[in-house]
């Protein structure tokens, strides 16, 4: 036995020395596959289906998910994505229903791959006593891991991580040989016209744990990525993110995008009417925003974002899965106060927008949205019967719905205020890096709370029940009009929008679809106006007091269960803005509404035999939906 | 008993010799220590990884000193046993044993004659999907469409007939999977039973309603050469290999032991 020991010694020391360098060889990539798609594959003549994928994966690679527990890199997550089994972390089988189009790993820039580091790291080599310390709980155990991430998460928050995970030079060096590799890899897994790994990463701007995060993504290969380095966030201020951006473009002629996220837990501060830090908003800075950050993620597993209660009392909808995350920034180191929450939801920035664009000539927030989930666990699960978790920590397991999930401080958010996350929709002519990265760009894309609902909204001025109710209709919305995410310039006349929504194939029907409508008057005020342009079962349901009623609830609570014996499979509708005024800036876009299904909550209580507790039931069922980007109107400038 | 043990062993140690570099590594139970000018370069490489600079002569005799501290307080807990109840230690073994079992695999150049038999041998994995190429009229009632399938046996433009819907009239060679994730699985699957002809079929229910199809080409998946996916069939072969090696190196091992848990 003695012997025995003696060689396990020997040669594993000696393998792990060694490993880093024998996996990188592995396979190769087609010079198709490395660039950006383009001449790759036919291109249709507009786009003509929805891609599917999730634009914000966190892998192993990111600081807070390989100490989390996460164990499944890059190369297990491109393998999920596009539909093979694989392991989780916590040993559990996985697969995906149906595979996804595209997927962009945003692993955090600041810390790449620190937490392994600092794992697999010589303990008598960290001389840092906090480092020590998170190095020891790493190593004693899934839990006490999952605490040191909570204390690396809060410290971040409050920018008193150690100096050696601060250090932009240290960082860049160690930065360097993970992005090089993963480049490699997603360049491996790109196969245009089947599947699309576009290259980013998460730029995690958090000023006293306030949320700014943004996930920057790339539309070039690897000879344009491999120029530069992901660019760490903490500590900086977003400006620096855009020169890097800018950088990268001239640098390369490449191209690049930023999508923010999470407003719901930014405390106010990812929509401002200000410039960060105060003052006036200057045209400049809004100029740079809507240029840089063409969409923004509505909606993922740490909340939704899209509307909240206290900013719209008359919408009945809104407050979709804000429970929880409404009270306060990310770590919950600070509350929120209402006045806070005009700056962290999507509806009242794109208010917002026009009401500073009528006083300095630019909408800093014209943006359009998509659906992720920033899931921890390599796993891009959004899913409600087949929900990984945030991240390994709250994989599939019987105490995650109930257990306290705030990170550090353990009160006010539990497992089951998680949404089981969203994905983007994108309207692209082919599934290329070049195509998806353009249609994000033109912000031609929508969010989905999970279900892989079809939304298409044309705006235009002359769309008749003819064009609508014609095979051609789809044609001529893009001849005649402008698709979502589009601009329209008032021309005196009401718009007129083609919109049509389609059930999940393999999901649940719709209740109904609705406009929404955003803008300023001449007092410069914003305004906001929900409308039920079409709904199911209408010869049953008629309008009473301006609302739809209620569709139904078919969910059996004990069985996890429903039935498509209410809604509809398709809701279109031809609908004219009845309010219009000439020369009003406005936007409009589009929410379609799912029937009741259960949320995650409910499977897991099925799964695992569980009873859940009043607050959790209460959660344990939704009406799950999509977001389209909007289509705004805009006057002539005098 | 012991054999398959010493077969895993013998594995273990080409390995070892093939990797090493320091062929006769110390010997835990011996009071001598060696510490050749390669460790102490590990050492200084490793401070210059956590700390982001090379270390100071000062601090690399530091470093040299700790090591050799930690080296003696090593070789003394392992003559006490204290390794043996260790959780850490005994999952951080295991996890080396993975390692080694999986390790071949990550330098392995597999060669084509291995590559072609692997594609061969997982042809679902590498197929390319079913290709449908076929117009499709859309109905919102199974009524709908059959009163349209008359009109157009009698004669009438295909594309003045069935109702409005965010899909194409017309899908060129369009994958299996695109079908399905358009229209729902059970009507990828029945176009997948149709054969190519001029007529109208249907009406075929879909997830989203009635369809009128008229298919005009299908091509099965074709396994593509191996020159052309090169790369993938690699790609898949190594990370299959690898789990398989852990696996049969575990079974191995575990063949000779007898568990016994206690009811």
């Amino acid at each position: 036995m003695r012997h025995l020991r003696h060689l396990l010694g020997a040669s594993a020391l000696l393998l792990t020395l060694t490993a880093c360098d024998m996996t990188v060889t592995a396979g190769g990539s087609s010079p198709a596959a490395s660039g950006d798609g383009t001449g790759t594959v036919p291109v249709a003549a507009y786009p003509e289906r929805v891609y599917w994928g999730d634009t914000h994966l966190h892998t192993d690679n990111s600081i807070d998910a390989f100490g989390f527990g996460a164990r499944l890199g890059p190369e297990d997550a491109l393998r999920f994505a596009r539909g093979e089994k694989v392991i989780s972390s916590t040993g559990v089988p996985a697969q995906l229903e149906r595979p996804l189009d595209f997927l962009v790993i945003a692993d955090h820039s600041d810390g790449l791959g620190a937490t392994r580091r600092l794992y697999d790291a010589p303990r008598m080599l960290i001389r840092d006593e906090t480092l020590r310390k998170w190095h020891d709980m790493m190593h004693e155990g899934p839990q006490q891991s999952q605490r040191a991430v909570a204390e690396l998460i809060t410290a971040a928050a409050n920018g008193t991580l150690p100096a050696a995970l601060r250090d932009p030079a240290n960082q860049a060096k160690a930065t360097e040989e993970i992005w090089r590799r993963h480049l490699q890899t997603i360049d491996r897994f790109n196969e245009p016209g089947k599947f699309t790994a576009l290259g980013g990463f998460e730029y995690t701007l958090m000023p006293d744990g306030n949320n700014l995060h943004r996930v920057v993504l790339f539309r070039d290969g690897s000879a344009k990525t491999s120029q530069v380095r992901p660019f760490p966030g903490l500590g900086g201020n977003v400006d620096e993110l855009w020169d890097y951006m800018d950088a990268y473009e001239k640098k390369t002629g490449g191209h690049v995008l930023a999508i923010p996220h999470n407003g719901n837990v930014s405390n106010g501060l990812m929509w401002e009417l200000t410039m960060p830090g105060g003052g006036p908003m200057t045209a400049e800075y809004a100029r740079r925003r809507a240029s840089h950050e063409p969409v923004v993620e509505a909606t993922q597993i740490k909340g939704d974002s899209e509307a909240h209660k206290f900013l719209s009392p008359n919408d009945e909808f809104a407050s979709f899965g804000v429970a929880g995350w409404e009270l306060g920034n990310l770590p919950l180191t600070r509350r929120a106060t209402p006045d806070m929450f005009g700056g962290n939801y999507v509806r009242e920035a794109l208010k917002r927008g026009l009401t500073i664009e009528a006083r300095t000539g630019v909408n800093p927030y014209r943006f359009g949205m998509v659906g992720g989930t920033d899931s921890h666990t390599g796993l891009p699960t959004a899913d409600e019967n087949n929900f990984f978790g945030k991240h390994t920590g709250n994989e599939p397991s019987p105490k995650r719905v109930m257990s306290p999930q705030n990170l550090g401080t353990d009160q006010g958010r539990f497992g089951y205020h998680y949404l089981a996350g969203g994905y983007a929709g994108v309207w692209a002519r082919a599934n290329t890096r070049a195509e998806i990265f353009d249609a994000l760009k033109r912000r031609e894309v929508y969010a989905t709370t999970g279900p892989r609902m079809t939304v298409r909204m044309f705006g235009g001025f002359d769309f008749s029940p003819q064009d609508f109710g014609g095979q051609g209709w789809v044609q001529a919305g893009y001849k005649r009009g402008v698709p979502m995410g589009g601009e329209l310039a008032d021309g005196g006349k009401a718009p007129v929008f083609m919109i049509e929504a389609l059930k999940d194939p393999i999901g649940a029907n719709l209740d109904r679809v609705q406009v929404i409508k955003g803008w300023v008057d001449a007092g410069g005020v914003s305004h906001e106006k929900v409308f039920d342009v079409v709904w199911s079962d209408a010869a049953k349901r008629p309008m009473s007091g301006g609302k739809v009623p209620a569709v139904g609830d078919t969910v059996d609570r004990a069985k996890a269960s429903y039935t498509n014996t209410i809604g509809a499979k398709q809701l279109r509708a031809l609908w004219r803005d009845p309010e219009y005024r000439a020369g009003q800036s406005a936007f409009y876009y589009v929410r379609v509404i799912e029937i009741p299904t259960p949320r995650w909550v409910l499977f897991d209580a099925l799964r695992y035999h569980l009873t859940l507790s009043a607050d959790a039931m209460k959660d344990a069922v939704a009406q799950e939906r999509a977001y389209s980007s909007p289509i705004w109107l805009i006057p002539h400038k005098t | 008993m012991r054999e398959p043990l010493v077969h895993f062993l013998v594995a273990g140690l080409a390995i070892f010799a093939v990797l090493s570099w320091r062929v006769q590594p110390d010997d835990p139970a011996s009071r001598v220590i060696d510490l050749s000018r390669e460790d102490q370069a590990r050492l200084s490489v490793n401070f210059a990884e956590v700390m982001g600079r090379p270390p100071t002569q000062a601090e690399l005799d530091a470093l040299i000193q700790r090591w050799v501290r930690e080296e003696v307080l090593y070789r003394e807990a392992l003559r006490l046993g204290l390794e043996e109840g260790d959780a850490v230690v005994r999952k951080r073994l295991a996890q080396k044993m993975d390692v080694i079992a999986a390790s071949a695999a990550d330098a392995e150049k597999p060669d084509n004659a291995t590559l072609a038999k692997w594609l061969r041998d997982h042809p679902d994995r590498f197929a390319q999907d079913m290709q449908l190429t076929f117009d499709q009229l859309y109905f919102t009632s199974r009524g709908r469409a059959v009163v349209a399938r008359t009109l157009l046996e009698g004669g009438a433009d295909w594309t003045k007939v069935g109702d409005a819907i965010s899909l194409p009239a017309h899908f060129d060679a369009a994958s299996r999977k695109t079908v399905s994730d358009e229209m729902g699985p059970d009507f990828a699957a029945a176009l997948e039973g149709l054969e190519p002809a001029k007529a109208w079929h249907g009406p075929i229910e879909s997830a989203l309603g009635w369809h009128l199809v008229r298919l005009t080409a299908k091509q099965p998946g074709v396994l593509p050469p191996l020159s052309a996916i090169r790369a993938r069939v690699e790609d898949d072969w190594r990370a299959e290999t690898g789990r398989a090696r852990q696996d049969a190196a575990y079974r191995t091992l575990r063949a000779s032991y007898t568990v016994r848990i206690a009811k």
